[in-house]
Parts: C-alpha cells; structure tokens; sequence
C-alpha cells in the first residue's frame, strides 16, 4: 500500500515549501530540514523511538550483560559465563513457576473463551436496559487488578468470606480456597473473573457484525441451529477467537497483581514473574533474577512472533 | 415467554457474579470492624453504617496526599504519552514508516515483562535519584503506556481518507492547515479515548509503583496494599480505599462504554 507517493500530492506539497518557507540559494536551516518533504515522516517518530530504546531496549540489554555476571547490588559485577543459565536450566523452581504460568494461561483463556461466548451470544439481541446491562458488565476490566485481589482474598476467607457464608447458607461445605492445592486454580478464578467480560464483548461486537443474509439463507434450507453456529458462526468469528487469545495471552504470561493481594507466591501459586520479582528485588540476586528475566522475555517474545502475523492478519480483517 | 424468562435469568446471574464483589466494596467501606467479622450471612446486607472508615483513611493515613500523587502521575504521563505517541501514530498511519516492521518493534515492547525493565530500571533510577520521585514514575508509566498509545491512535488516524488530505493540499492548503481544520477535528474521539485509557492504566498499575516508591510520591494502590498485613488486614480501611479508587472507573464506564472494548483490543475491534 503506497500511501504518499501520488503524484499530485508530492508536487503541490513540494511547491507549496518551496514558495513559502525555502528561499533560494540559502542553506536550510535545522528546522525545515527536520519538516521537508523526506525527513518529516521521521522526524514524527523521533522522540517514540528515543522513549522505546532508553526505557526498553536499553534495560533489555542490561539485563543480558548481568546475566552473565554475579552481582548483589553491591561492589562490582564479577562475571561469571553462564553460570547463572546453567543453574537455571536446573532449578527446578524456576521451571515450575514457568509450568504454573502455561498452566494458568491455558485454563484462564479457555474458561474466558467460554464464559464470552455465553455471556456474548446471550446478549446479542436488542432488551430493555441494554446499555446499563453491558456498562455494569464492563466494569471489572477499569478496576486496578491489585485491587481486585486483596478483595477476593478476603470474599475467598476461610471463616469470614463471604462466599464460603453463602456456601454454608445453602447447605455445601465451606472450602479452603487459599488451600496449597487449589489457590492457583483461585487466582485463575480471579483472573476469569475480571476478564471474560473482555472476551464477551469482543465477540459480541463480532456478532452484531456478522452478515444476516447468510444466515437468513442457511435457515431457509432448513439448517439446525447448532449446526448453523458450528458451520457458520464459529468460522465467522476465529478472527477475533484468535485476537481474544493473542492479547491474553500477551497478558497472561505476566501476570502478578493478582498474586500481591492474595498469596504472594506462597501455596505453590509462584509465577514467571514472581519469581523474576523475588529473585531481583527480596534476594537481590541480580544477576540470576536477569537471567530469569532473559529467558521469560525470550519465551514472551516466541509466543509473540509466533501470534503477531495472525493477530495482524485478524486485526486487517476486523478493521 | 418462557425464553424471555429464562434470558433475564441468566442476565441477573451474570450480573450478580460480576456485581457481588464491587458490591461487597462499598458495603463494606461503611461497617464497623464487628459487623465485617461478623459470620452471619445476614451482616452482609444489613448492618449499622458507619463512616468510622473513611475517616480513620484520611485522618491516620496519607490518603489525600497518597490520591494526589496518583493524580499527579496519572495526568502527568497521560500528557507526555499523547505528546509521543501522537505525531509517530500519525506517521506510522499516513506514510507506512519503517513498513509496518518499526510499528511491530513498538507493540513488541509493551510484551516485555515488567520484571526484565525493573531491574535495570531501578540500577538507573537509584543513579539518577529518580526512586520515589513524581517524574521517575511518570516516566515508568509514558513507557509502560505509549506502544499501546500508538497503536490505538494508529487505528483511529488510518480511518482517516488519505485522499481527504491530499485534495486539502491540492486546493492550497499547508500541512499545518490541513493538519488543524481536517485531520485534528476528525481523530478528536480517538485522541479522548486513548487519554482516558492511559490514565486508567497508569491509575491502576501496582507493580511499577510498589517497587519505585516510598513515601513522597507513593500512588494510592501501595497504599491500600500496605493494609494487607499477612496476619492482620485492615478490610474496613481497604474498602473505604477501594470504594474510592473505583470511582473514575465508574464514572468511565457511564461515559465512554462503546469505547472500552475498542482500547483493550488496542483498536482492533470496534465494539
């Protein structure tokens, strides 16, 4: 897609410079260098890239330099090789909390996924009270998950929770929520909580887009609905199935506010992050917690490339 | 009728599911510390209000202070974030710069987990004396929210007919000019929505905040965290400090509902 090389448009531009700004035969001067016609576009991104590379790109190499050093934030980095990879490659609480946090994002989208396209299909008609039905829904994506979690972890309490209350109430047993065998299943229920109304919203946008004759068709020819939904409406919407994965996932594979109210990393609920955050900032193990941080960055950024041409290609074809 | 039935059923659960523990914040923000440890299950409704808890946040704790800070911070690197993101969303939209490659770097980099930029992030910032300042952590946030900055304002500014501005340019108009009376006016709602959403993230992010601030600028999420004490937490304190942190996600919600989805898909999907 060419977007700014038409004819006209250079000429008149050009022209337009020209008379008003550079006089003839006169070196031009900083400014309208940075403003003609060729370097504009990138003097625009300029000050993003200088924000990108001092407070990403630069802490990312940090962190690979001190990977391959000892260092306890005190005197110098004494290097090491890879002495910190090769513990790691045999910690196996490192690979545990990696193991968690494939556990976690797998449960929370596909739970997510479901839930949405409940709520999503359950809502895709036109009812009294729509709008402030849907605003309520929302609500829990705008609260601070930090919040969120130091709520649920006292709604989730043992004795004074308000739904183990409720559970007794009805008759059930009270459960252990926070118990070593259940709190990561917790968190994932916190998760979900707060975002499958996302995934439910997405698809019900995808949903009220879909072209009626096909379907109007499809119900002429007698199609059952289950086999219309499977053959039809499913197909339609793997656009946005696919972008619902790739941004959770995004999101998923960091998740740690919902740990800092709730169990910070105890009861067998440590995750990728976590343990990046204890070993850098409670044992002050710097150059470990950077080769923590090297590796799970490396593992994001696979997940990344591995989405980020089909979450374009579903992003084209949702806008 | 009986579908009908079954619909607003359903409804009611899905919201009583989403609604009961933002309910139970603002319940509780108004009862006194026995009916919160009260087990009766009828405590939960019906109690002697009491606003023991917001007074005991402002008078025992920095909370003005600490909600001042978060505003600060807040606004404070909303403004900064659309000041870079603006003219690079308007450059990646209107000349393809760097061929969608130099976009993909920038998306990339809010993947980063925050871990990996903490660590150095802190070495520099205990440097530069930036820990516990208003600036580090503005910043820490106009990092941590300007690729997605980008990215939503990209969407809203490709909308935008590149034909419009070349007839513009065509019948005399300077850059400036059709920048300000065609292009300005027509990307006004991308430019709101994606301030709001920068403030709302920086509003509510923890992480960056527990770990780069003490006492002068600590934003008020550190706060109502430091009143969770392991053994002992303070929940009467808590949700009198959640109860009001909530409020502009509240007030959000009633104003900009059609545009939350589309700023979590990062303009992806319109909603």
């Amino acid at each position: 897609m060419d977007r700014h090389e038409s004819a006209g448009f250079n000429v008149s531009a050009e022209s337009n410079e020209g008379g008003k700004q550079v006089g003839m035969g006169r070196k031009p001067t900083i400014w309208e260098t940075l403003t003609n016609e060729k370097n504009f576009k990138w003097t625009l991104v300029v000050p993003l890239l200088v924000l990108l590379v001092i407070f990403a790109f630069y802490p990312l190499f940090y962190s690979m330099y001190f990977s391959f050093h000892d260092w306890g934030m005190q005197g110098n980095p004494v290097f090491s090789g890879l002495k910190n990879y090769r513990q790691l490659v045999n910690d196996s609480t490192f690979w545990a909390a990696f193991g968690r946090t494939i556990e976690v994002l797998v449960i929370c989208i596909v739970v997510e996924l479901l839930l949405g396209l409940g709520v999503a299909l359950l809502w895709n008609r036109e009812f009294k009270g729509q709008n402030i039905v849907r605003g309520l829904a929302l609500l829990p994506l705008l609260v601070a998950p930090l919040t969120l979690s130091l709520l649920w972890y006292f709604l989730l309490d043992y004795n004074f929770g308000a739904v183990n209350q409720i559970l007794s109430a009805l008759g059930f047993q009270k459960v252990y929520w926070w118990a070593p065998n259940r709190a990561l299943f917790t968190i994932c229920f916190i998760t979900i909580w707060q975002w499958f109304p996302f995934s439910a919203f997405v698809l019900l946008a995808g949903l009220k887009s879909l072209p009626k004759d096909v379907f109007e068709a499809a119900r002429v020819d007698g199609a059952s609905s289950a086999y219309t939904f499977r053959r039809l409406t499913l197909p339609m919407l793997s656009p946005l199935i696919m972008i619902i994965i790739v941004l959770r996932a995004m999101w998923l594979i960091r998740l740690m506010d919902p740990l800092f109210g709730t169990t910070r990393g105890a009861v067998n609920t440590e995750l990728l992050d976590w343990i990046v955050y204890r070993t850098g900032f409670v044992m002050f193990d710097i150059g470990y917690g950077s080769a923590m941080a090297v590796v799970s960055w490396a593992a994001t950024m696979v997940l990344c490339l591995l989405m980020f041409r089909q979450l374009m290609k579903s992003m084209a074809a949702g806008r | 009728m009986i579908k009908k039935i079954c619909f607003w059923l359903l409804t009611t659960i899905t919201l009583l599911f989403v609604l009961f523990p933002l309910a139970w914040v603002y319940l509780t923000a108004f009862k006194s510390n026995a009916d919160i440890f009260d087990p009766r299950l009828i405590r939960f409704v019906v109690f002697k209000p009491t606003l023991d808890n917001f007074r005991n946040l402002f008078s025992q704790y920095p909370f003005w202070h600490d909600l001042l800070n978060s505003l600060i911070v807040s606004i404070g690197s909303t403004i900064i974030t659309m000041l870079v993101a603006f003219p690079a969303a308007y450059s990646f939209a209107r000349w393809n710069t760097g061929g969608g490659d130099l976009l993909f770097l920038t998306i990339s980099t809010r993947m980063f987990p925050p871990a990996i930029a903490a660590i150095p992030h802190f070495i520099v910032f205990k440097t530069l004396g930036l820990l516990d300042t208003h600036w580090g952590l503005m910043l820490l946030y106009v990092f941590l929210n300007v690729s997605f900055a980008t990215f939503l304002l990209y969407g809203f500014f490709d909308q935008v007919p590149k034909e419009l501005e070349q007839a513009a340019m065509i019948d005399g108009y300077s850059r400036t000019e059709v920048f300000r009376k065609i292009v300005f006016p027509l990307i006004k709602p991308g430019l709101a929505v994606t301030a709001v959403f920068c403030l709302i993230w920086a509003w509510n992010e923890f992480f960056f905040a527990f770990l780069f601030t003490r006492n002068v600028a600590r934003p008020v999420n550190v706060l109502i965290s430091s009143f969770w004490g392991g053994l002992q937490v303070q929940y009467g304190l808590m949700a009198a400090g959640a109860a009001i942190t909530i409020l502009p996600a509240l007030v959000i919600v009633g104003f900009m509902q059609r545009y939350i989805i589309r700023g979590l898909t990062f303009g992806a999907v319109k909603g």
